[in-house]
């Protein structure tokens, strides 16, 4: 058996030469060793991968016409052998990517490893978490339920607001005055086609540029400590990266189990009872524009798209401003505080989201 | 002389055992639950919860064990003699049972407190500012009450690991060896202590515990969904049956081989003239 694999290997690697690619992507060496901290950006990887393994065996049932998208996704659930588990498990890896972005660029951030010579690899990523974000938002619609509709309407008015390209961006998803078959046909197209090609190009830039560059290692440490503890790649980083995933996998199955996509009324221009909202990750953004400070057509456009915007801008020059050589976390107050506001005003305005729902009626 | 370990902070201590304990053993609870999930077993309550509890148990004995010995090596140079899983297990579980009975009444009480306070407060700006929008008052709300209850669940998170860095390091002090080998060396010694004897073996064993498992998650998978909507089942759509006329149904039979029968009697002809026609040429 070892002796046919080896002739099959050893036949593959003189025409493409296996060992040397082998070698490049296993050898890498990490400076300090493995951690568990290094994981995140596999595990981004690895739900990119079951998402478009899960997408691709719901598109084998679903239908992208206003007429049958949501009798398709209804039948999916009900019908198809574990097909309610596979849209869940979809579903609930739709916002598992986003908690991994989250947590990738967080790690990056207190880390410090977006300082030189790292820039490229921040700002690439800077426009894979967009496109996360625009993945979630393209996919929820799908379905055509009243909360599909409703939170591809007030997503759609938000980015009506943007100066200059806002009403060709509104009018160009939209493909009408409502909502309806246009809006579905051109949301599918991204989701299923132009957003997967723009990840996988990116995702492999950035993964060159970080090979390229290097990875980090500890913010702190001798550098006696550090050579003593650096390894390759493979097989410790390897084995992290598989238990990280595991863990991913099993958590999102769980997920599905506890809470299955359940679809609301069919999707019709008529809100009735249902209360519009975006999807839980965006529930802080539709939080704050509740405040009487962001009301008004200014205070709309203030905090829809200026204050996001400009939050992504400062984040996309982070490593232009910041050119100090620190990266200790604990010795960079001001970055370890401003996450630390970032994150507990996401958690507060969610929360606060969820308490809102009861003043609704 | 006082001992290495009396130097470090009993807190960062315990952290380092339970947050690495804790993440070593999350994947094989986590396995548990999902299995349990697929038989449609709650593990957050009845039988479900008692079997989690229960096998959590020696998962968290090895965890604890084989952390505590990686931290004691690499941060204090220190080698334990004997198990020390159940022990420094049985001492963090007694702990976390009387911390968690204290934070569950202190956390509670601020809880009710501090909502009272913040409602409180609340009435009071809305007499000064009766139209105080509701979005912001939710959020000054949940601010006012939250803050205190996660500082007293702070305090009593430091108190546990304070209590259990202080067993920890009674462990030490008892049974533990100063290892002469250098820092480069110590790496190595709890680097390989982690890597199996026989990787093959490890390997195999592992791959077939995954496929078992997996079989096993498949067939306790219910096929459709277990949870429909229930205010928006599939509409299940009936086609309408025509109504059956035998009469009816007979006279077209019929009309239909009478016009067949006359097709094929005129194919007839025609292909007995074209064979009259080629024998008289």
């Amino acid at each position: 058996m070892n002796a046919i694999f080896q002739k099959v290997y050893d036949f593959v690697d003189e025409r493409i030469g296996l060992k040397t690619l082998e070698a490049k992507l296993m050898n890498e060496p990490i400076k300090g060793g493995s951690r568990w901290a290094y994981v995140f950006g596999s595990c981004l990887l690895f739900i990119f991968i079951m998402q478009a393994i899960t997408g691709m065996l719901l598109m084998f049932y679903y239908i992208p016409s206003a007429d049958h998208a949501y009798a398709s996704t209804q039948f999916i659930i009900h019908e198809v052998d574990y097909g309610w588990f596979i849209l869940s498990y979809h579903f609930w890896g739709s916002s598992a990517m986003v908690v991994m972005v989250f947590a990738h660029m967080s790690q990056v951030f207190l880390w410090g490893a977006y300082k030189k010579p790292r820039e490229m690899i921040w700002l690439v990523g800077l426009v894979l978490f967009v496109i996360v974000m625009a993945f979630g938002f393209t996919g929820y619609l799908l379905p055509w339920d009243q909360r599909a509709y409703w939170a591809t309407t007030v997503g759609v008015e938000i980015m009506d607001k943007t100066p200059i390209v806002g009403d060709f961006l509104a009018r160009f998803l939209k493909g009408g005055p409502t909502p309806g078959q246009m809006t579905l046909s051109r949301f599918f197209v991204i989701h299923v086609m132009i957003l997967p090609a723009a990840l996988m190009g990116l995702a492999g830039l950035h993964l060159f540029f970080f090979r390229s560059a290097g990875p980090a290692g500890p913010f702190r440490g001798t550098t006696e400590e550090l050579k003593a503890k650096t390894d390759f790649f493979f097989p410790r980083q390897v084995w992290k990266d598989i238990v990280a995933m595991a863990a991913v996998f099993m958590i999102i199955c769980t997920l599905a189990f506890i809470e299955p996509v359940q679809l609301l009324e069919q999707a019709t221009p008529d809100p009735g009872e249902y209360h519009p909202e975006p999807e839980w990750y965006f529930l802080f953004l539709f939080q704050m524009l509740r405040w009487k400070i962001f009301s008004g057509e200014f205070g709309q456009f203030l905090g829809a798209i200026a204050i996001p915007g400009l939050f992504l801008l400062l984040l996309a020059a982070l490593p232009f401003i910041d050119r100090s050589p620190e990266r200790n976390i604990f010795k960079r107050p001001i970055a370890l505080l401003s996450w630390t506001v970032v994150m507990i005003g996401i958690v507060v305005l969610t929360v606060s989201a969820i308490l809102n729902r009861e003043f609704l009626d | 002389m006082a001992h290495p370990v009396e130097n470090l902070s009993s807190i960062k201590l315990a952290w380092a055992v339970a947050w690495s304990a804790f993440w070593t053993g999350f994947p094989f609870k986590l396995i548990v639950a999902l299995l349990l999930l697929a038989g449609q077993v709650h593990p957050w309550e009845g039988a479900g919860l008692v079997t989690l509890l229960v096998v959590s148990i020696p998962i968290d004995i090895w965890a604890v064990g084989l952390t505590a010995r990686t931290v004691f090596l690499e941060r204090l140079s220190m080698e334990i003699r004997g198990p020390v899983g159940v022990s420094l297990w049985w001492q963090g579980a007694v702990l976390g049972a009387l911390v968690l009975g204290g934070a569950y009444y202190a956390v509670g009480t601020t809880v009710a407190v501090g909502q009272k306070v913040a409602a409180a407060i609340i009435a009071l700006i809305k007499k000064f500012y009766p139209a105080l929008p509701i979005a912001e008052q939710i959020t000054l709300e949940l601010l006012l009450w939250t803050i205190p209850t996660a500082i007293v669940l702070l305090v009593f998170v430091l108190l546990w690991l304070h209590l259990f860095g202080w067993r920890v390091k009674r462990v030490v002090v008892a049974s533990g060896q100063t290892s002469s080998a250098s820092f480069v060396e110590r790496v190595r010694q709890w680097d390989y202590a982690r890597v199996p004897a026989d990787p093959t073996l490890v390997l195999v064993s592992f791959a077939g515990v995954i496929v078992t498992l997996t079989v096993v998650f498949w067939v306790l998978l219910p096929v459709t969904t277990p949870t429909p909507h229930p205010d928006y089942p599939l509409q299940q759509v009936q086609k309408a049956s025509k109504p059956v006329k035998p009469e009816e149904l007979i006279n077209k039979t019929e009309a239909t081989l009478k016009k067949a029968e006359a097709v094929l009697a005129a194919l007839e002809k025609e292909k007995s003239r074209e064979t009259t026609k080629g024998k008289s040429k």
